[in-house]
């Protein structure tokens, strides 16, 4: 297991909970999303995830599906993504997952990546079209290759029967990411009352920490979802407002200056 | 770039759900994974059901109007010289192509399985329509994601979708394609997996949806089979049928595979060219990857990015194939080669003038195949060309095409 997203979960919270965050790479430049992986990472965000962009990103709604459109022409690619993650571990320790569709990783190398995905300081992947009982051959190769460097974090879904979670409950590595509700990334529904039901009803069948994701926006949602979870996931929420800085046409300095609201408004989340 | 030399989802024999040799899988999110185990496991029940099989021939009989003929084209031979050319003529079911029996087939299912919606995709518009009938018949909810792109020029299939009480949504993002409006119908699935069930056009996508639509259209070559036996006493020389995701194809193929005297070929989207971009060859010019759930070969670039693609013709205008045309092009046991627009376009007047028969763009490739094949082949050789569909949705795209010369943009 990565040691550096052992140690999160291992350690108290500050705040009410943990707090996950999701950019896309290369959304809209290489030098934004480094300044921004550390800015988060230097604002209490616990874990990062990194988004590989693909061009027919099926589980994502708008907001990302516009997030990975940038990223792609703005000639963002895996390598690059890796890059990225090398740089931003020259000075910062937070975890960081990759979160990509499988074809951009296949077309890579799948031995190749691993190996330099480990090299460049990724803790792990979190790969939404690859579900947990079709992925056993990829996580025993990946073993082979890198040992226990990388995690895969399963995904836990409202859909999912007892088989499923059965399915995830010997693992012991990183932590389960339990989606809030049916559907995709984003959007403006409001998480359905059964959601803090369903990960209690998770109970002990699971030796991993519970983040919960998708759609989490508000503070009251992540005091709500505090008392039964390890951490929430930021995504959408974030990518769209960076993307309204971007779309002002700021200089620099003052871009900057209004990135760090962003920190705050997320750090305050989990207050 | 490194490039992946294996087969690294399939390898160690860790893969669980439905593949044919390394191709296939389930590879979607999590969410959808129980639905479509149901759906498996609903199919599977309703194969061991007499009434439901009952029930679907009755209807392929009594509302399809099958068998469809099948036709041999004696003036379209002649003209060629060589082999003799059979039409398996799924253009007179009712609709209009072949994409009705795998609809009501899946209707049927939705119906058994008590979903109270069905969602579809559609590029050409013919499984749209296809759907709307279904639904209409059996007062089902339908909605239909389609490229704006393909709203355009296959704008007569879009009215008949609403006539037929369907909403047809418009995709407006990626290529305005088949691959886009496929992606907005799994986002809505995932979205309203509950009461929805999503009737999926071709032998693409996740596991189970190959083979229950490779077995609903297993009707086209099993009546081929019989009607050639009857008529030629012995079974064709080569079957040709024209492949997007490849449902036809496979629905004709399928019950020949161990017949190995006989020629299994598919006929890709050649486009405008052999560049990136420029065709739907996906079996002919892609590498393997995953879209859209399955692992298949599939249009993309260095970087494992899908490709636009480009087709004269929406229903085959589509990166990815399923998974089974892969396994028989690794296999070796078809062929697939691939025709130009230009070809088709003039294959499609060529059928017209010598037979009195409109072919749909898509069917006008396979047609445009069996014109090169034929006349290198003697008389007594046969060929069947799956017609796998009409082509009045394609009239204002050939006007263009007999009043621009090439140009048909």
């Amino acid at each position: 297991m990565s040691e550096r997203l052992k140690a999160v979960f291992k350690s108290e919270p500050i705040g009410v909970t943990r707090l996950v965050s999701y950019i896309m790479a290369g959304d809209p430049s290489v030098e934004a999303s480094l300044r921004r992986l550390k800015g988060l990472a230097d604002h209490g965000v616990d874990v990062l995830e990194l988004g590989v962009p693909f061009s027919d990103p099926m589980a994502d709604g708008v907001v990302i599906q516009a997030a990975a459109e940038r990223a792609l022409n703005a000639q963002m690619t895996v390598k690059k993504t890796l890059k990225l993650v090398q740089e931003f571990r020259r000075t910062h320790d937070t975890p960081l997952l990759l979160m990509s569709y499988l074809n951009p990783l296949l077309r890579y190398g799948w031995d190749q990546l691993v190996e330099d995905a480990s090299d460049a300081g990724v803790d792990g992947f979190i790969l939404p079209d690859l579900p947990w009982r079709e992925g056993q051959g990829l996580r025993l190769r990946t073993k082979k290759r890198v040992g226990n460097k990388l995690d895969f974090i399963p995904m836990i879904a409202q859909t999912s029967r007892e088989q499923d979670v059965q399915a995830v409950s010997q693992v012991t590595e990183g932590f389960a990411y339990v989606i809030s509700r049916n559907g995709i990334t984003g959007g403006e529904v409001e998480l359905p009352a059964s959601v803090n039901k369903f990960i209690e009803s998770l109970g002990n069948s699971l030796q991993i920490p519970r983040c919960v994701g998708f759609g989490i926006q508000k503070p009251e949602q992540v005091r709500a979802l505090a008392k039964v979870c390890d951490g929430v996931v930021v995504g959408s929420a974030l990518v769209k407002a960076f993307a309204k800085l971007d779309q002002k046409g700021l200089e620099e300095q003052d871009l900057i200056e209004q990135e760090k609201e962003v920190f705050s408004w997320l750090a305050s989340l989990k207050n | 770039m490194v490039k992946e030399k294996t087969h690294v989802l399939s390898d160690d024999g860790y893969e669980t759900s439905g593949h044919f040799g390394p191709y296939g899988g389930a590879y979607v999110p999590e969410t959808l994974v129980p639905a479509l185990r149901e759906l498996e496991a609903a199919y599977m029940e309703s194969c061991q059901d007499e009434s439901f099989q009952q029930e679907f021939k009755e209807l392929l009989q009594r509302y399809v109007g099958r068998p469809s003929l099948f036709y041999e084209a004696k003036r379209l031979a002649k003209q060629l010289g060589g082999a003799r050319i059979y039409l398996k003529r799924e253009d007179l079911n009712h609709t209009g192509a072949h994409k009705i029996n795998n609809t009501l087939g899946q209707v049927l299912l939705a119906k058994r399985m008590g979903k109270k919606r069905v969602i579809a995709e559609t590029g050409a518009g013919q499984h749209g329509v296809a759907t709307a009938t279904a639904c209409a018949l059996f007062a089902l909810p339908c909605v239909v994601y389609m490229g704006e792109e393909d709203v355009r020029r296959q704008n007569l299939n879009v009215l008949r979708m609403r006539l037929l009480g369907a909403e047809v949504r418009t995709v407006t993002h990626g290529s305005c394609t088949l691959k886009d409006a496929i992606n907005e119908a799994l986002r809505d699935w995932v979205t309203n997996v509950e009461e929805t069930f999503y009737c999926f056009g071709t032998a693409a996508g996740p596991h189970p949806y190959p083979t229950i639509v490779r077995d609903f259209q297993t009707v086209i070559g099993q009546e081929t089979r019989e009607q050639a036996l009857n008529e030629l006493g012995k079974l064709p020389d080569a079957i040709i049928a024209c492949i997007g995701g490849g449902s036809n194809a496979i629905g004709i193929f399928h019950p020949f595979i161990d017949d190995k005297e006989v020629r299994l070929i598919g006929v890709e989207a050649g486009g405008t060219g052999n560049k990136t971009g420029e065709n739907a060859a996906t079996l002919c010019l892609g590498e393997p990857g995953v879209l859209h759930g399955a692992y298949s070969y599939l249009l993309q670039d260095d970087d494992g990015q899908i490709v636009v693609t480009t087709s004269v013709s929406a229903g085959l205008d589509y990166p990815g194939v399923g998974p089974e045309h892969s396994n028989l092009k690794e296999t070796g046991r078809a062929d697939y080669v691939s025709i130009s627009d230009q070809e088709a376009l003039d294959a499609c007047t060529l059928l017209c003038q010598t037979e009195g028969i409109l072919p749909a763009l898509e069917s006008a490739h396979a047609v445009a195949y069996a014109a090169k094949l034929a006349p290198g082949l003697s008389k007594d050789q046969v060929i069947v060309v799956n017609l796998s569909g009409r082509g009045d949705k394609d009239v204002e795209t050939l006007a263009q095409y007999l009043e621009g010369g090439a140009n048909h943009e």
